[in-house]
């Protein structure tokens, strides 16, 4: 497979929210998504940036919502993720967990 | 949060990403900050707010340059101000020779100089009004050094061609964006 199929660890993370998320999947519940399970800080602005590229890839696709009165009159961005990028985060996930097989004794885990 | 504070979150974010997804970000931005104020202080939500929007710059800069919207001012910015170079020669060859005194020819100069950045000016904020901004910045600097180098040139002069320069470029992309909202 080529280099460039495999996602990177943000980008993977990214992916993984906007799918728990389905239709409910917009920047700002992706970034909070990340933020609760795995503990990491992350910017807005890294969630859209992450998103415009896997998008650009063909991963993931956008849809402008309804404008609603919490948000000052703005419409939300949502995301679902496109045929490609289930494909793409399958083959990122068969990696490492073909690579990470069979360490289990020599694995430290914390 | 005051007008103002979300004009300036607006302004910032628009310089780094196209329009309808500035909009959509300042939305996510201002969605969550809503929910915050039910749990927290209005100073520490400001402050979240403030350190979300200062830690998204770098991501959307950097994505800002991916996208090309940088690489594509910049070179509207240096073909103008070569371009205003071409010019500025050409009309000063056409002009020069019809006068032998010095003081006219630097008059002579100066306009040329003018003409020729006000009308470049004019295209590149027409392209994008970020290339008017960095030709203005271009102009002034290359003339700050061409000072620099040569100090021969009476003060009067170097003071006008500084001020003349960037002022010339900045009238253009005025005249430029003015006649847009004109036209349309």
């Amino acid at each position: 497979m080529p280099r460039g199929d495999f996602l990177g660890s943000l980008e993977q993370i990214v992916m993984l929210a906007v799918m728990r998320l389905g239709a409910d999947a917009y920047g700002m519940t992706v970034r909070r998504e990340i933020e609760e399970r795995t503990g990491r800080e992350i910017s807005i602005g890294a969630v859209y940036a992450t998103l415009e590229r896997l998008e650009a890839k063909g991963y993931v696709s956008s849809f402008t919502g309804e404008p609603t009165a919490e948000r000052g009159g703005r419409a939300k961005r949502h995301f679902e993720i496109e045929a490609a990028g289930h494909q793409a985060l399958n083959a990122s996930q068969n990696a490492l967990k073909n690579m990470s097989e069979g360490l289990s004794r020599r694995w430290k885990r914390a | 949060m005051s007008p103002s504070t979300l004009a300036l979150s607006q302004r910032i974010l628009e310089r780094l990403m196209p329009p309808a997804q500035a909009e959509a970000l300042l939305g996510d931005l201002l969605e969550e900050r809503r929910l915050r104020l039910q749990a927290g202080s209005e100073v520490s939500v400001a402050g979240w707010y403030w350190r979300q929007l200062a830690s998204s710059v770098p991501a959307l800069l950097w994505a800002s340059v991916r996208r090309g919207a940088w690489l594509i001012t910049v070179v509207t910015a240096v073909a103008s101000f070569i371009a205003a170079i071409g010019i500025q020669m050409l009309l000063q060859s056409v002009l020069s020779p019809m006068t032998t005194s010095k003081s006219v020819r630097a008059v002579v100069m100066i306009l040329t100089f003018a003409a020729a950045l006000a009308a470049c000016g004019y295209v590149a904020a027409s392209i994008r009004l970020g290339a008017a901004r960095l030709l203005a910045f271009l102009v002034f600097a290359v003339t700050c050094a061409m000072l620099a180098i040569s100090t021969r040139a009476p003060l009067w002069y170097e003071g006008s061609l500084l001020v003349v320069g960037p002022l010339a470029t900045i009238a253009g992309a005025t005249l430029s964006g003015w006649l847009r909202r004109v036209w349309l």
